[in-house]
Order: structure tokens, then C-alpha cells, then sequence
């Protein structure tokens, strides 16, 4: 060790310092197995915070299990023991990358298709391309540096496969490391940006359902990209939600509503949805009242909010006669009744409701009138046969009151025939 | 016996006396019939207690009906069970009120036994010559709870299924043949289908038959003997007072009958028995599983034993403990005898046995908590 | 008194019998099974590719004909999070309005969120009469 560090010292006094940054090493082709890997060794040698950490976390590294060495991305001689040597700069030795550095270090190999196909065919070998059109990447180009690139995300040493769940990028644990930047007040004041994006995600339905093991609801990246990470356009908004809840956005496109969305450069979806506090929607969003929507535009008494608050009563109504039916089901279940056809019919009426509360993105009260009548007609047939089990259930017991009439008739007379007949 | 030739002219006799001549010419029931008007029943004012076997048998009689009835639609098959009994509380006319008055009548039936058994204990009425009636009761008591415990399964609910599971559990812990009886009764490892078959056949065959022959026994001591007075009551003295069987003692017992049909009734139209949900084996025990609240205080008493004992694990000393019990419950006429050479120690069983009453009452309440 | 006493008991007696043979007479309706179900749509009803939703023991099955005219019968709550499916005539296949999940007509998750398959049901038709048998 201290022989190590002598000769170190000693080849140092006597050599001028090259320093000035080269090109690094060369696009890599398969790389032969060196003999050794002298940074390895002597970074892990020296003990040292700032370079052994490195050394250590990169065994585990998805690169080196595929035979690449640190000189792949770091430049330099792994073959050198000596420091300067290892540290060539005409080897293309450029030390600790700077953020520019990176994507186009990353990008050499990730962006040549021939390459990657060595090593993972179905890997895509777009992302550098799609990271320049990133909010990212646009000002990386112009010497930000804050923005996230390669390793901000993937790390540098310990990189795992994204579907590792150790991989900071896995769909798990994505959304906490955008929070890492993106949750950060003071980063984010700088940048202009507002720093509870992840706050409010963690409180919609997207999140609660990620939560309940559904992987089909969106994280950061389902609706932002990877790395071409930017907020949607305002124009795309209902695209982007529309990859999942098509209908929506179907019949968003079609209502009144669109047009004047567009005009006025407002967001679709998001006007009413917001953007990541997605909470679940209710009939209260209609109309101009406390938890209304629509009074951003509308004026109470206008046509509009006229017509909001249409929808909220008929969505409502249906609503109140299924659960009234519902309960006047239970009711006769608990007195022992069968009501589990009547049930199922009842839950037609929910699939009208459903579908009712679809149809209020087409912004036309007689499109939603159309399935709460439909719905109520199901809900009160059903509720006459809810009726007709509670009144089963009286008949039940009005032959009850009768036999039992007829039993303590019997025991009466009974009673009597002994008081008669005893000695 | 001399030979009646059949009665002449019909017109002479009302249809029921007309149907008793019939009887009698061919059935011979001439000395049956003396015997039934000469049956005496004591007068005092423990008689309200005589009822009390009338009407367990009626409430089993009541259970034997209506669970015939039930046979004719009820399927023994894991797979057809729980639907046979759904089918039967929704679409078969008054099949809700023949399986209410069949679940509610199990558990009033259990209910009166019990009760009539302490009665019996307390009047002493198992004193000699009675000790085989005593006994052959007791053995009626067990196969009562035979009969709760292995029809509760049958409506293969997730209830049953795991009152069972752990009801079946129990014997498991009988030292040396434990596992062995576990198995005959579950009919395999675990509670499965084969335990379904097992229990139905042990519900509707197995225990009918002994049932029929130890009640038979019962009645006929108990005709035989006739009624048994307290001793305190003979030793009042004066002359007995009596009120004949036929009809008097019979009417005020169908009075009783009466009432207890009609609350049985009442019960089956006010609170239907439930079905709950059809059980799955796979799905994890529910919170709160507990036996039938005949069996609540074995189950209560099991939570109280200690892991170990000197050695011997705590339920096998349990079950231990619950066989030395049923030995001195069947053996307390022969305990009594030898004890009542002392009246004080006569006084002491009773006092013992009003103790264990006091906790066997507690114990469910604690376990319904 | 006796007269009284006659008539009750027979009354009473009545009451018990009148209920036992209402009981004994078995009901219209098909006898109680979990794995077989007769379907009150007719066969002739269901036409090439169309589809409909019948209740099978308390749940939803989406019964439908295909193109070729084979009548096959699936479980239509959707594997997402159990919105009821439908049968979608302009593409021949299984569609869910909740969140666009599309099924093949076997039932096989083919695109959108679902994660699993719809289960298949065996369908036994006899003339008119269709029954349903759990798979």
C-alpha cells in the first residue's frame, strides 16, 4: 500500500500535467476482457470518500456484468499502475464527467443501434435524440446546470436494469426521484416551477390506485415521457389523458366545450381535473356552488350553469333511487327474504349511472338525460319489486299472527276443558 | 282373552267410538288402555317440573319432522349443499319456515334438555330405582349435542365450516388415539366434503337409530316407575295427590306444546335463520368464529388452559378434563348414593353442582363478549 | 266446550298441514345448482355478432355470437377493476368503456390495462334452450 503510494509520488514529481480535457476513449465494440482493472483496485486501495464509493457501488453495476470497465466512460489506461499513467488524458482520461459530458457520454454507445444490439437487442437507442426535446435537455444545451441528465436519474456506478426495482427509475420508485428536483422549493423557485407536483399525486386516485397494486395507473412518466420529459402541450392535454380514458376525451372532443377550450388556451381535462391532484370526481363538480367548476366561466343563472346544474339533478336523482332501493333491499334480505335477482337488476341502474356520469364530458343535458331515465326506469321497477319482498315478508308474519291465533284459541280451550274436567 | 265378535250395528256408536271398537277387536289394546287410565301423575308443587321431558321429547319429535322434510330437498355435497338450503329459504313454499323452525328448534330442544336434566338433578329424582333412567339420559344429553354438532355443519356455511374446524380439533387432543378419532370424524386430515358426507350420515342414520333405541329405554322406565317425588315432598306425608296421566296431565302437556309450536313459529317468522355465505376453504378464518352457544363453554374454557402443565400439553388436559366430567355427569346417581350416607356430604354435591351450573352459565357469556 | 275444543284443534292441525303440503309440491323454477344454468334468451335470439349481458348466479356473463355464428359465453366483469363489458359489433371483439381494455373473442386481454383474461363459460345449446355451465 505505501509502496503503492510512494511510486505515485514519486512518478508525479517528474511528469508535466497534461490536463487538458480530450475526447474521450472511442465508441466501444465488444470489449476484450483487460487483464486487470487498476482503477478498481487502487480506487478501493485508497479508501477515500470521494473515489472509493464509486469503485464499490460499480461491482453490482448492470455495465460491468456485461464486461465494460470504467475506462469505457472515464477514458484513461486500466492497465497502468501508476497514476498518471492511469490517468492519461491522452489515453482520453477526463476524470469526473461535467453535466454536458454526460448524455453524450452515455449516448455513444446508447445511441448506436449496431452496438446495442450486442448486448440488448430490444433496447431502444432513441432516448439522447428524445432527451434534446426534453425541458431537460433544452436547457442543459444552454449551460443549466441543475436539469437532470443520465445519471440524475439512472445513477452513475450502481446503474440496474429499469425494471429492477433498485433501479431508481423503476416504475415504483420513479415518481420519488422527479420529487427529488421537482419537490425541492427553493430548486424549483429558481426554475419557476411549482414544487408540489408530487404532493398532490400522492393524494389522487392515480396514486391510491398504484398503491392497490393496479401498474396500469400513471406515474410521472406515463403522462410526462422519459427522457423527452416536458409538461404536455395545452392542446394535448386530452391526448395525453386520453391514452387511458378514451371515451372521455372522445366526447370531450365532440361537446361545446372543445372549441372554446382551444380559443382560449385552456388545458381540456385538467380545467375541471387538474393536472396531478386527480381526485374522484362527484356531482358536485357541476355547477357554480362551493365545489363547482364550471363558475370559472359561468356566471350563475347563465345558460350554462343552467345546464350543469340540469345534469347534477338528473345524475343525482338516479343516484338517490338506486341507493333508496338498495336499502329497502337489505331491509327484506335481513328479514330473511331472497333478493338476489332483484340486486342484479338494481345493478343495471348503476351501469346507467356510469355511463350517465360519462356522458356529462359530451356537455349536453339530454345526452345524460337519456341514461338517468333509462336507469330510473330499472331503479323504480326494481324498487316496486323491493316493495313486493317487504310485503311478502308482512304476509309472513300476518300468517303467523293468524296460526298463532288459532294455537291459543286451541290452548284456551284446552285450559278450559281442564278446569271443567278436574276434581 | 275372550274372543269379542265385532260389534253389530253401526249406527249406535259415535265415530270415535266406533274407531275404538275397531282398535280394540283387532289390536288388543284392552290392557294398554287400562294402564294408560290407571297411570298416575303425583300433585305438588315441583309437578311444573314433570313437563319438562314432555316437552324435550315433542321438541324432538318437532326436530324429527321437520328435518325429514328438509331431506327432501337438501343435497349432502360440498359443491350442491349451500345452494339446496338457499333454494329452500327463497323459491320452496314454507321452506323458510320448516328450516327456521328446524334451526330454532335445535337450539330450544338442546335448551330444554339441559334444563330438564337439572331439574332432575336437583329433585334427585335419579335416586334408586331410577339410576338407568338417569343414565340413559345422560347418554340422551350427548347424543343431543351430537346431533347440534353435526347438523351445523350441513348448511356448509363459512360459520359451520369453521365451527367445525375447530370443533373437530378438540378430539385430536385425546392422548394416544387422539388423531385417529379426529380422522374417523372428519373423514380425512381436514374438513372436506368427506366430513359433509360423514356428519350427514352420523345427523340422519347414525344417531337417529342409537337416539330411538336409548329413548325408547327412557320411556319405557320412566312408564314402568312411574314418576319420582322429592323426598322432601314424602316426607311432608298426608295423602298423595294425584291427577291422572289420561287426559289431564296429557292436556296441560299439549298446552305446553302449544305454546312452544307457536314460539317456534314466531321465532322462524321474526328472525329467520341465516344462510351467510357459502364457505370456502381457501379464504382465511373470519374474526369471531365461535360454536354453537351449547358448546361456548368448552370453547371458553380451552382459551383459559395454559400452553403446558408438567409437561402435558394444556388442551390434552382439557379434553382430559371434559372426559372426567361426562364420567361423573353419567355416574352421579352411584356418586350420590355413596355420598348420602352423610346428608352434609349430600348438600356438598348439590352445592358442587350448583357451582359448576354458575360457571358453564358464565362461560358463554364471557365467550359471546 | 268440546265443540270449541274440536273445532280449534282441527283448525290448528290445519294450519300445521296447509303449510307442510305447499312444501311438499316443488316450485317452477329449476332446481339449485352451482355449475349449470338454463339462460331465459332463446338461442334464435342472439344474432351473428351481437352480444348481451345475462345474470348467472348473481353475476355478469357477457353471452354473445360470433361473425361465424358460434354462440360462446364469457365472464363480463373486466380484470382492471371490474367495470361490466360489452360486446363491440364494429370490431368483432370485447370492449370495456371504462379505461379502453379490449378482449379477444376468447377472452384473451389483447390490449389496454387488463391485466388477465376473461374466464370462458361452456355453452350447451338444445334447440332453443341455452345452458351455461361454469368451465
Amino acid at each position: 500500500m505505501n509502496f503503492f503510494r510512494a511510486a505515485a509520488v514519486l512518478a508525479f514529481a517528474g511528469v508535466a500535467a497534461f490536463s487538458t480535457a480530450q475526447a474521450p476513449a472511442p465508441a466501444a465494440k465488444k470489449p476484450a476482457a483487460p487483464a486487470a482493472n487498476s482503477c478498481i483496485d487502487c480506487h478501493l486501495a485508497l479508501d477515500d470518500q470521494r473515489v472509493t464509493p464509486p469503485a464499490k457501488a460499480f461491482a453490482d453495476d448492470i455495465h460491468a456484468k456485461a464486461g465494460f470497465t470504467c475506462v469505457f466512460c472515464h477514458g484513461g489506461n486500466a492497465a497502468a499502475e501508476d497514476q498518471e499513467l492511469a490517468h492519461d488524458a491522452k489515453k482520453g482520461f477526463i476524470g469526473k464527467p461535467t453535466h454536458a459530458q454526460i448524455p453524450e457520454i452515455c449516448g455513444k454507445c446508447h445511441s448506436d443501434a449496431a452496438a446495442m444490439k450486442h448486448f440488448n437487442p430490444s433496447l431502444r437507442t432513441d432516448q439522447l435524440s428524445e432527451y434534446r426535446t426534453s425541458g431537460h435537455g433544452k436547457k442543459l444545451a444552454k449551460g443549466d446546470q441543475d436539469v437532470a441528465e443520465c445519471a440524475s436519474c439512472h445513477g452513475a456506478h450502481g446503474i440496474q436494469h429499469v425494471k429492477d426495482t433498485r433501479s431508481p427509475v423503476s416504475p415504483t420508485r420513479v415518481a420519488q426521484t422527479c420529487n427529488g428536483c421537482h419537490g425541492n422549493d427553493a430548486l424549483m423557485k429558481k426554475h419557476n416551477l411549482p414544487s408540489d407536483a408530487y404532493a398532490k399525486w400522492t393524494k389522487s386516485v392515480h396514486y391510491a390506485a398504484r398503491a392497490k397494486g393496479d401498474a396500469s395507473a400513471p406515474t410521472c412518466n406515463s403522462c410526462h415521457g422519459n427522457h423527452g420529459a416536458a409538461p404536455p402541450e395545452v392542446a394535448s392535454v386530452a391526448n395525453v389523458c386520453g391514452t387511458c380514458h378514451a371515451t372521455f376525451a372522445e366526447k370531450l372532443k365532440t361537446s361545446p366545450h372543445w372549441e372554446p377550450f382551444q380559443e382560449m388556451g385552456l388545458p381540456g381535462c385538467v380545467v375541471c381535473h387538474d393536472n396531478h391532484g386527480i381526485v374522484r370526481p362527484s356531482e358536485a363538480f357541476l355547477g357554480t356552488g362551493p365545489e363547482g367548476k364550471c363558475s370559472s366561466c359561468h356566471d350563475a343563472g347563465s345558460p350554462g350553469a343552467k345546464g350543469a346544474e340540469a345534469m347534477r339533478a338528473s345524475l343525482t336523482a338516479l343516484a338517490k333511487e338506486t341507493a333508496v332501493t338498495r336499502e329497502t333491499l337489505d331491509r327484506a334480505a335481513e328479514a330473511g327474504m331472497e333478493v338476489s335477482k332483484v340486486r342484479f337488476e338494481l345493478g343495471q341502474s348503476d351501469d346507467a349511472l356510469t355511463k350517465a356520469r360519462g356522458n356529462v364530458h359530451l356537455f349536453r343535458v339530454a345526452a345524460v338525460r337519456e341514461d338517468t331515465d333509462a336507469g330510473l326506469k330499472i331503479a323504480k321497477t326494481a324498487h316496486k319489486a323491493a316493495i313486493k319482498k317487504l310485503q311478502e315478508r308482512d304476509y309472513r308474519r300476518n300468517g303467523l299472527f293468524v296460526s298463532l291465533g288459532l294455537i291459543f284459541l286451541t290452548m284456551v280451550a284446552l285450559v278450559v276443558k281442564i278446569r271443567t274436567s278436574s276434581p | 282373552m275372550a274372543k269379542r265378535s265385532p260389534s253389530s250395528s253401526p249406527e249406535d256408536l259415535s265415530p270415535l267410538a266406533a274407531a275404538r271398537e275397531w282398535a280394540r277387536d283387532r289390536f288388543a289394546v284392552e290392557d294398554l288402555q287400562h294402564l294408560a287410565a290407571k297411570k298416575q301423575v303425583p300433585v305438588h308443587r315441583y309437578t311444573v317440573f314433570y313437563y319438562l321431558g314432555g316437552m324435550a321429547l315433542f321438541l324432538f319429535l318437532v326436530q324429527v319432522a321437520t328435518g325429514i322434510l328438509l331431506l327432501l330437498y337438501y343435497r349432502p355435497s360440498s359443491t350442491e349443499a349451500f345452494e339446496s338450503v338457499q333454494y329452500m329459504m327463497a323459491d320452496v313454499p314454507f321452506g323458510w319456515l320448516i328450516r327456521s323452525i328446524h334451526s330454532w328448534g335445535a337450539n330450544v330442544f338442546v335448551g330444554v334438555v339441559f334444563i330438564h336434566a337439572i331439574s332432575v338433578f336437583f329433585l334427585k329424582a335419579y335416586r334408586a330405582p331410577r339410576e338407568m333412567t338417569w343414565v340413559t339420559g345422560a347418554l340422551l344429553l350427548f347424543l343431543a349435542l351430537g346431533f347440534g354438532f353435526s347438523g351445523y355443519l350441513l348448511p356448509w356455511n363459512t360459520l359451520a365450516y369453521f365451527a367445525t374446524k375447530v370443533g373437530t380439533d378438540v378430539p385430536a387432543q385425546v392422548p394416544v388415539i387422539g388423531h385417529l378419532l379426529s380422522r374417523i370424524l372428519r373423514g380425512g386430515s381436514d374438513v372436506t366434503g368427506a366430513t359433509l358426507s360423514r356428519f350427514y350420515g352420523l345427523h340422519v342414520a347414525i344417531l337417529p337409530a342409537i337416539t330411538t333405541v336409548f329413548l325408547g329405554l327412557h320411556l319405557l322406565l320412566v312408564q314402568r316407575q312411574g314418576m319420582s317425588v322429592p323426598r322432601k315432598i314424602e316426607r311432608e306425608g298426608g295423602p298423595p295427590k294425584t291427577m291422572p296421566f289420561v287426559p289431564a296431565f296429557l292436556m296441560r302437556d299439549m298446552v305446553g306444546w302449544l305454546a312452544a309450536i307457536g314460539v317456534l313459529a314466531a321465532l322462524a317468522a321474526f328472525f329467520p335463520w341465516e344462510l351467510g355465505v357459502k364457505a370456502d376453504p381457501f379464504a382465511p378464518a373470519p374474526a369471531g368464529i365461535r360454536p354453537e352457544w351449547f358448546f361456548l363453554w368448552t370453547f371458553q374454557g380451552l382459551k383459559y388452559l395454559p400452553a403446558t402443565v408438567l409437561g402435558i400439553p394444556g388442551e390434552t388436559l382439557g379434553v382430559l378434563f371434559l372426559g372426567a366430567v361426562a364420567a361423573i355427569f353419567v355416574l352421579i346417581p352411584i356418586l350420590d348414593r355413596k355420598l348420602s350416607r352423610a346428608w352434609n356430604a349430600a348438600a356438598i354435591l348439590l352445592l358442587i353442582g350448583a357451582a359448576i351450573l354458575t360457571v358453564l352459565a358464565l362461560m358463554p357469556v364471557k365467550g359471546a363478549a | 266446550m268440546s265443540w270449541l275444543l274440536g273445532t280449534s284443534v282441527g283448525a290448528t292441525i290445519a294450519a300445521f298441514v296447509y303449510p307442510i303440503v305447499r312444501y311438499l309440491v316443488p316450485p317452477e323454477s329449476s332446481e339449485p345448482s352451482l355449475t349449470e344454468f338454463e339462460l331465459d334468451v332463446k338461442a334464435s335470439d342472439v344474432r351473428p355478432n351481437s352480444g348481451r349481458i345475462v345474470p348467472v348466479g348473481g353475476k355478469p356473463v357477457l353471452l354473445f355470437r360470433t361473425a361465424g355464428g358460434e354462440l360462446k359465453a364469457l365472464t363480463a366483469k373486466c380484470t382492471h377493476l371490474d367495470c361490466t363489458v360489452q360486446y363491440r359489433e364494429a370490431r368483432s371483439d370485447i370492449w370495456c368503456a371504462c379505461h379502453n381494455g379490449t378482449y379477444d373473442t376468447k377472452g384473451t386481454n389483447v390490449s389496454g390495462p387488463p391485466p388477465r383474461p376473461l374466464k370462458p363459460l361452456e355453452v350447451k345449446v338444445r334447440g332453443e334452450k341455452i345452458t351455461l355451465k361454469l368451465a
